[in-house]
């Protein structure tokens, strides 16, 4: 019974595209022009026409004041990353169980949140969003921008492993070309590394209620810091940035007062 | 199946459901919910557990059966450990290991559900300031059916008692005050009507607002309670009174008795010694009005024909005793119940006659002709002397009693004698018919009485071959369902079979094209000559092969 069951984790392929059931891709800008910065995270759909990326940018810039010498940079931006992803759209992506960890490590305006949790990337039903809205119901997290901010925080992790195994299929399948079976296991190998093993809990030994003393792992904790805090950890998330450091998952600063910090083009 | 450890280790009673037992609060639309069961309901709202959105197969190594009752139980005694308090997501999460996208479609549906966050109490503290979304809290509003049952508002147990015993059920009307009620009413005693003044003893008692305790039967007929008692001279005076203001609308006759109804009326001024005298001149301006209004409706002709049938006692006075009760009884069995109150009127040919007519309008001639007929000859072989009879005024009689329009014709014929001329013409006018068919009349009764018994009998057969059809009808219906529902079935079944065939050919092929390949490695190990070890399971499998 078990090995049928087991067996039964045929991985079907699919055209690449973002794990979730929303196929947003998550966009994060950074534009610094003449000492003024501009720094954002949203989702993007990219069956939107690229002509929106344009108004999406004119419009930005006019609702946050900025000088009319961003849009262009902000445009590059979006398109670029938008480009990346098209550059992947064409590849086959092996769909099938896999477990991941998930880390959130954010601090947006005056709220630190560290969450781990796993995520199933052959899961084509997620929905990032609404974990991150959970989440922060749950938590009675009261800030509107905490919840998109995780849900894109999610959005590129999922993005970066997806891409990832895309890339590798497509890097094994160059090295040999004997058929699929060597991707295969390229890309298997590759996945073992950070996913769960799926026999330790869901095997029939094991159980899927985690130990008392490993709660605190997948525990969310939140934190609220004042605002001499933010002045802070702004300035070390400067240096850290200058120093061509990048911080894993960066909230927003508050140096220029964003208030649209994401936007959902949905069905845009 | 071992029970979540954590869970069971957290909540110091064990898992709910085992002894000792306690009782929790879910809403009845969950009553299918069972701890060592998966419910049809969960396999519909979860299908990711059971292989995919069809629900059959075994899921994968993360989503199956087992996984999904592991999950289930956590999250459901989690709740169980306090249930005032809401469990969230976030904190059932970080004990699962799984997909939170998953854990939180499985976590949502519970809760919807009411498993879960069923009773607890719907603002935590630090909730209020925030807004939940709806879908929460419409959780948390009790559903349209609990399974423990809320105790109804004490009206209704008032008015449970007051339908059910008529002893002690009543309460108090809002109007009332304690003497109206309490007054003559001790514990054990039925209430007392506000308008009669009995005591209720038929349990109908209702209480209406701004009246005191009143009978049902109070406000229509307000004499429902005193059908048993004696008739006063008051009443009886009343009751002429009003027979000679309203003529037979004895609706309006009750009204004007005030403590009598309808039927009782009806029957006392029958027992009364001038009874059919009042009627026949009541009767007598009434009469014309009850004939135009005639419908094709049998009892309403019957109804009429029986009023004005009491009339004409005295044209006929000379009729003989036995036709007299065959009249009597054959009315008695054509109405067991209805119209009682005609039943001590003397019933005669003319009102005989103008029966069979109208049954004859209601059923078809030939009908009445064949029982008509019948009737003669049974009459003719019992006497000759009334087959004599009836050759005499045999043509007559037939047209009589076979033409309804003939029929309807003596009906008015009737109505003029019960006219307001009645006086003058009483003797006058029956006398000459009487003249003519004196000798026969008694067996003209007697045949006017078989016939329209046959008739009835003719009606009755006719209906009940209706009813006989129908039945069949219906009869056959049932059967053709019930074949459809076996011929569907066995559809059902054809097509199971079809996919068990298909999925042993699969398993055969399989089986095939391993002997295959165990064949070719078998060969190739010989070629290179590299020894290979016996596997005992495999050969045992090949060898029980042919057997398969």
């Amino acid at each position: 019974m078990k090995t049928v069951s087991l067996g039964a984790a045929r991985p079907s392929s699919v055209k690449f595209r973002m794990p979730t059931r929303d196929n947003l891709v998550p966009i994060r800008v950074d534009v610094e022009v003449d000492g003024q910065r501009y720094r954002d995270a949203f989702t993007w759909n990219p069956c939107d026409p690229d002509s929106e990326i344009i108004s999406f940018a004119k419009r930005t810039a006019k609702d946050l004041k900025l000088p009319a010498n961003f849009v262009p940079q902000m445009l590059h931006s979006i398109q670029g990353q938008l480009a990346e992803f098209r550059s992947y759209e064409g590849e086959e992506m092996q769909i099938r169980e896999k477990i991941v960890p998930l880390k959130i490590d954010l601090r947006i305006n005056n709220t630190v949140i560290r969450d781990q949790f796993l995520w199933d990337i052959g899961n084509l039903d997620s929905d990032p969003e609404e974990f991150a809205r959970t989440l922060c119901d749950d938590l009675n997290i009261t800030d509107p921008e905490v919840g998109p901010a995780i849900a894109v925080s999610i959005r590129e992790q999922l993005y970066e492993i997806a891409s990832q195994s895309v890339s590798a299929m497509r890097e094994a399948a160059r090295v040999s070309k004997k058929g699929r079976r060597a991707p295969e296991f390229a890309s298997n190998s590759k996945a073992m590394n950070n996913s769960l093993d799926l026999f330790k809990y869901f095997g029939s030994k094991g159980s899927v209620v985690r130990k008392r003393k490993e709660w605190y792992l997948y525990e969310p904790v939140v934190d609220v810091v004042t605002n001499e805090e933010v002045g802070v950890t702004d300035a070390t998330e400067e240096i850290n940035s200058r120093c061509d450091y990048e911080p894993l998952f960066v909230g927003f600063p508050l140096d220029l007062e964003l208030q649209p910090k994401t936007i959902v083009a949905r069905n845009a | 199946m071992s029970p979540p450890v954590a869970g069971a280790a957290s909540s110091g009673d064990g898992p709910p459901g085992r002894p000792p037992r306690e009782l929790y609060t879910i809403p009845a639309s969950s009553g299918w919910f069972q701890w060592d069961e998966i419910h049809e309901t969960e396999r519909r709202a979860l299908p990711e557990f059971f292989g995919g959105a069809g629900g059959s197969g075994f899921g994968t190594a993360s989503r199956n059966p087992r996984i999904y009752r592991e999950y289930r139980d956590y999250i459901i005694s989690r709740y169980r450990e306090d249930t005032s308090r809401r469990v969230t997501f976030t904190e059932v999460r970080k004990a699962l290991v799984g997909d939170v996208t998953l854990l939180r479609k499985l976590f949502a549906f519970l809760d919807s559900s009411g498993l879960i966050n069923f009773s607890a109490s719907p603002s935590r503290p630090e909730a209020q300031q925030q807004q939940r979304q709806t879908e929460a809290e419409a959780v948390v509003e009790a559903p349209v059916g609990l399974q423990v049952t809320p105790r109804p508002p004490p009206s209704y147990f008032a008015e449970e008692k007051g339908g059910g015993g008529n002893e002690n059920g009543f309460r108090l009307p809002p109007l009332t005050s304690y003497s109206d009620v309490f007054g003559e009413w001790a514990p054990g005693m039925a209430p007392i009507c506000g308008l009669c003044g009995m005591e209720c003893r038929d349990g109908n008692t209702q209480i209406l607002k701004g009246e005191a305790n009143i009978h049902p039967g109070d406000k229509k007929e307000r004499i429902d309670n005193h059908s048993s008692s004696a008739w006063t001279d008051a009443e009886t005076l009343l009751l002429l009174e009003g027979v000679l203001k309203h003529g037979d609308d004895w609706d309006l006759i009750a009204q004007h008795v005030r403590t009598k109804n309808k039927s009782e009326c009806i029957a006392r001024l029958i027992q009364l010694p001038f009874g059919e005298h009042m009627l026949g001149t009541v009767n007598g301006k009434l009469d014309n009005r009850l004939h135009k209004i005639q419908t094709t409706d049998g009892k309403v002709n019957k109804s009429t024909v029986k009023e004005s049938s009491s009339q004409p006692t005295e044209t006929v006075d000379d009729m003989q005793i036995d036709g007299n009760e065959d009249g009597a009884d054959k009315s008695v069995e054509e109405h067991p119940t209805k119209h009682r109150r005609l039943f001590s009127s003397i019933d005669t040919t003319v009102s005989l006659m103008e029966q069979l007519a109208h049954l004859t309008t209601s059923t078809s001639p030939d009908v009445v002709a064949a029982a008509a007929d019948a009737a003669i000859k049974a009459l003719g072989n019992e006497n000759p002397q009334a087959r004599r009879a009836f050759q005499l005024s045999e043509k007559e009689y037939q047209t009589r009693a076979f033409s309804s329009n003939h029929a309807r014709q003596r009906d008015y014929c009737s109505d003029d004698v019960g006219g307001g001329d009645r006086d003058v013409e009483m003797h006058g006018h029956p006398d000459k018919k009487q003249g003519k068919m004196f000798i026969s009349t008694t067996y003209q009764v007697r045949a006017a009485v078989a016939t329209s018994i046959g008739v009835a009998a003719a009606r009755a057969k006719r209906l009940a071959d209706q009813e006989e059809r129908e039945m069949e009808l219906l009869m056959a219906s049932i059967i053709e369902t019930q074949l459809k529902k076996i011929q569907y079935k066995i559809k059902h079944f054809e097509e199971l079979e079809l996919i068990m065939d298909q999925e042993y050919a699969t398993l055969q092929q399989m089986k095939s094209s391993l002997v295959d390949e165990w064949q070719k490695v078998l060969k190739r190990a010989f070629e290179t000559g590299v020894p290979i070890s016996r596997d005992e399971v495999l050969i045992k499998l090949f060898q029980n092969k042919p057997n398969l």
